[in-house]
């Protein structure tokens, strides 16, 4: 097994400062969705990671600690995720993506 | 080398991978895009066997973000590690003889300029450190010397991280590598002073650790490199693996090494400030205006 990114959409969505994204050394890896946090009252979404892109270099945790001062990510054992963001589940709109958060380790 | 290139052939559509389609659906091409809009837009580059947490594969992915053209670009590099993604990536990649780089470059922007004529199609090379300041040196300072119309690009990563860990012409004078075990006797070379002596019209030093900078420089180099002549971009783009950073900690020694000797720098030529305001509206060399006298403060 071995250590993913996990963004908490709660922590994430009072901020939403997109930072993470631009330092993130992979691409479309950390994404971004304006209807994340909605349902709590939170008005302008939050990021989510494609956990089967991520290459746990925890770059982003260092980026949310320090930078953005907003503690929402921690690294997490890919089993131990309830449920994930993978590429094939992502879809793309104007401004914004949309993932359907399925079980990443399967079978 | 146009919008066409990214479009599906008719018919084969539901054929292509989910990566394809959303590439040709929601990437960069023709439109503007920009790193604020990171996270919501397809990237061109896709996934590739660079380490985890390198600072060269943030700033290619930065960089590819930042073309103005990405439809219209074409990328050239050479042996060392960011070819590992470079080449990984919906523009097309000429990869050179280790070394040849700027060679093959001059060649390219030649014969595209013979094909399209005014058409701009952007040339950039992006290479190593050795491939840029040892290897292929020679070519690198030629193609400035005779005003090559494209970008060069060194990811500076101060070491051969490809092969293990050789010093290069611009790792630091004393820095103790795996097969540098008695520490580098010689100065880093000073690229950025032969850039502007060899008469590149544009040349910048930077870090990936503000993207909007990085964004920036790359703009106003490949736009330059359209009419006006050669220009240099050196980027610090260290490695983890042959330094021993922890990759939570890149993005922190990026931070340091900026503040301690690889501060942002930027010239232009007077000529390539014209060329940027006439033709692509920038206003930031424009001459301010004088003070009113009334703004100045009055200190009787
Ligand atoms: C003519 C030739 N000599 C040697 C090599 C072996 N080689 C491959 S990559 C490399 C070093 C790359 O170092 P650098 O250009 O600094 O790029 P980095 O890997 O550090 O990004 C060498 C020596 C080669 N491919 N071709
Ligand atoms: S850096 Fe932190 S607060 Fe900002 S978008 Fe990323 S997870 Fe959210
Ligand atoms: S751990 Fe690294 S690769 Fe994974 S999302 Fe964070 S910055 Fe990106
Ligand atoms: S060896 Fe160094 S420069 Fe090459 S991909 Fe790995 S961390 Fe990056």
């Amino acid at each position: 097994m071995y250590l993913v990114a996990d963004i908490d959409v709660e922590i994430c969505a009072a901020k939403s400062c997109k930072l993470c994204t631009q330092y993130c050394p992979e691409a479309n890896t950390i994404q971004y969705s304006d209807e994340l946090g909605k349902d709590k009252g939170f008005k302008y979404g939050s990021a989510y990671v494609a956990v089967d892109r991520c290459k746990g270099c925890a770059q982003c945790v260092w980026v949310c600690d320090n930078m953005a001062k907003n503690h929402a990510i921690k690294m997490i054992m890919i089993d131990q995720l309830p449920k994930a963001a993978l590429t094939d589940n992502i879809t793309y709109g104007e401004k914004s993506t949309t993932a359907v958060l399925v079980s990443p380790v399967v079978g | 080398m146009s919008l066409d290139y990214v479009k599906f052939s008719s018919g084969f559509e539901k054929f292509m991978p989910k990566e394809y389609r959303d590439m040709v659906e929601h990437g960069p091409f023709g439109k503007k895009i920009s790193v604020s809009q990171m996270g919501s837009f397809k990237e061109v580059l896709e996934e590739h066997p660079m380490c985890a947490g390198c600072a060269m594969t943030l700033f290619i992915r930065l960089a590819m973000i930042a073309f103005p053209n990405p439809e219209d670009t074409i990328t050239v590099g050479t042996a060392g590690c960011g070819r590992l993604a470079i080449s990984q990536a919906a523009i097309p990649f000429v990869y050179g003889n280790y070394g040849d780089q700027n060679g093959v470059a001059s060649g390219l922007s030649r014969g595209l300029r013979l094909r399209f004529g005014d058409k701009p199609k952007d040339v950039v090379v992006m290479a190593g450190d050795g491939g840029t300041a040892d290897i292929g040196f020679q070519q690198v300072l030629h193609s400035w010397f005779r005003k090559e119309r494209f970008t060069t690009i060194m990811l500076d990563n101060e070491v051969y991280g490809n092969t293990g860990g050789q010093e290069s012409g611009m790792t630091n004078r004393g820095a103790v590598l795996k097969m540098a075990p008695l520490g580098k006797k010689f100065e880093k070379m000073d690229m950025v002073q032969m850039a502007k002596v060899a008469g590149c019209a544009y040349v910048a030093t930077v870090v990936p650790n503000n993207p909007r900078r990085v964004e920036s420089v790359i703009k106003k180099a490949v736009l330059i490199a359209r009419e006006v002549g050669s220009t240099y971009i050196q980027a610090y783009t260290s490695c983890n693996i042959e330094y021993a950073i922890p990759t939570d900690k890149v993005m922190e020694d990026a931070k340091n090494v900026e503040n301690d000797r690889y501060a942002f720098s930027e010239y232009i030529s007077d000529e390539a400030k014209q060329y940027l305001t006439e033709r692509y509206g920038y206003k930031e060399f424009l001459q301010k205006p004088a003070a009113p006298a009334a703004a100045i403060p009055n200190k009787a």
